[in-house]
């Protein structure tokens, strides 16, 4: 499988190394080890540009990687290039503030919250709740059923039923279910307002504060 | 030792207590001995729906009073051998009774019956509680309709926190034309998301309601695809393996009108 963060190109002006959205400075290192890694000849001497697909690294990460490249690899960078048009479905699409990986810092909020796992069916009138952090389903939420949790909700089955997540405020939590045809669903204070699809699609699906303070609902192809 | 099982469903009108009239019966008819019970104070229905009213001298109510022996206030039905019925009372409610007298009763019963069925009510509260509290194993009915099966789903809830398992589903009234057409539920969305077992499907019959109107339960008159419904979840109980029958209509007609009439 081609490397989702970090990938190396050829064009025409030289060699390009293209970064694209990402969580941490860490997960870039890695990623750009294994890309490299990958070619069958080495690239020592030779230039690389930057391409940057997200403004999430800053100058002295930049700084820090282009030192990294010349170190260990024997690199150049000869230029960094920033693309500014949102790239990459879903999160980085998504022209808002709330988002999780586009925020600047790189913090991940979700590695200070604990998270619960609860292997089972939430039926009617039953009620999960995790006020700390983020609950996993090993299981359906069925209509009449409810799961709240501090931080993310992911239902490794259908969810039918309520859930509210990020009820510790945290509005960049998110509701992740296999199959999705929930009756309400609520992000820190956001209700939803628009219908949401009382069948479900057959795909996973996640739904997150958007653009105007809205829940959306769209399809969960990666985080 | 006998198993006590208790027929509930969280909504009423699904059809409990002609399910429970129904396997006690052909669990009968397949030479057991069965005790059927009426867990319904106040509102009892089950002498009707087995024919057995006019014949109710003692209940329930009267043996935890210790008015009269168990034994005394077993009705035996004549029509077949091992079944006898214990009313409830009509006088009392519900809450004149503790779960742990109903779960006496049931320990009591067990010793000479090999199989006690326990009528529940309708609803989750004393009830339930006292219908399922002498229960080892649990059938719950539901028609394939949203609001039964939410309330079938809650029922499942609260028989789990009790430890009481297996539970097994019947889907009553299921309508082969209706899930044909797209405008009901089929097995498969109902097993999605009540996730037990499955122990029959009774298809909608007109003769129940006949059958319940002249008190003698459909099974006695083998024929009606609700009765042949019920005595195989009868074989079933028994232990024995039987195929679920299938209902779907057939035809290469029916097939061509369904693949394009059904819901996506």
């Amino acid at each position: 499988m081609a490397n989702s963060t970090v990938a190396l190109r050829a064009y025409r002006d030289g060699l390009h190394l293209i970064i694209r959205p990402h969580l941490s400075i860490t997960e870039v290192e890695a990623a750009i080890q294994q890309e490299i890694s990958r070619m069958n000849r080495s690239l020592a001497g030779a230039s690389v540009q930057i391409d940057l697909k997200s403004p999430t690294l800053k100058e002295a990460e930049i700084e820090f990687l282009s030192s990294k490249l010349k170190e260990t690899y024997d690199l150049t960078v000869r230029g960094v290039e920033v693309a500014d048009e949102p790239v990459a479905p879903p999160i980085a699409a998504a022209p808002t503030t709330h988002v999780i990986s586009q925020t600047t810092d790189t913090v991940n909020p979700r590695d200070s919250e604990p998270s619960r796992i609860v292997p089972y069916t939430i039926r009617s009138g039953q009620t999960e709740e995790f006020p700390q952090g983020s609950l996993i389903i090993y299981g359906d939420v069925n209509s009449g059923g409810e799961v709240r949790a501090g931080g993310d909700i992911v239902v490794l089955g259908t969810l039918r039923g309520s859930a509210y997540a990020g009820a510790n405020g945290r509005l960049s939590a998110v509701i992740i279910a296999m199959d999705f045809a929930p009756l309400q669903l609520q992000i820190g204070t956001h209700m939803n307002r628009s219908s949401v699809n009382q069948e479900p699609r057959g795909y996973p699906e996640i739904a997150r504060i958007g653009a105007d303070d809205i829940i959306i609902v769209e399809k969960f192809v990666k985080f | 030792m006998g198993k006590v099982i208790v027929v509930t469903s969280g909504k009423g009108g699904v059809g409990k207590t002609t399910s429970t009239a129904n396997l006690g019966t052909a669990l009968a008819l397949l030479d057991k001995t069965v005790a059927v019970v009426d867990a319904d104070v106040g509102l009892r229905n089950l002498d009707i729906v087995m024919g057995l009213e006019s014949r109710i001298v003692y209940t329930s109510m009267d043996v935890i009073e210790k008015q009269c022996e168990l034994s005394k206030a077993l009705v035996r039905d004549r029509r077949v051998d091992g079944l006898m019925l214990l009313a409830a009372s009509q006088k009392n409610n519900k809450d004149d009774i503790q779960p742990e007298q109903m779960k006496a009763i049931c320990d009591k019963l067990r010793t000479t019956h090999d199989f006690v069925l326990i009528d529940s009510p309708a609803g989750i509260e004393r009830g339930f509680s006292n219908a399922s509290a002498g229960a080892d194993e649990a059938i719950v009915v539901t028609t394939p309709d949203v609001s039964a099966i939410r309330d079938a789903d809650r029922i499942i809830g609260l028989l789990q926190n009790a430890r009481i398992e297996p539970i097994n589903l019947v889907i009553n009234r299921f309508s082969p034309q209706l899930v044909g057409n797209g405008s009901m539920m089929d097995q498969a969305d109902v097993l999605d998301i009540l996730n037990i077992d499955l122990i029959g499907v009774v298809p909608e019959d007109s003769a129940v309601i006949t059958s319940t109107n002249r008190g003698i339960p459909l099974v006695y008159e083998d024929g009606s695809p609700g009765a042949q419904a019920y005595m195989r979840i009868a074989r079933r109980l028994t232990g024995q393996r039987i195929p679920i029958h299938s209902f779907e209509q057939k035809g290469l007609l029916n097939n061509i009108v369904n693949w394009f009439t059904r819901k996506r």
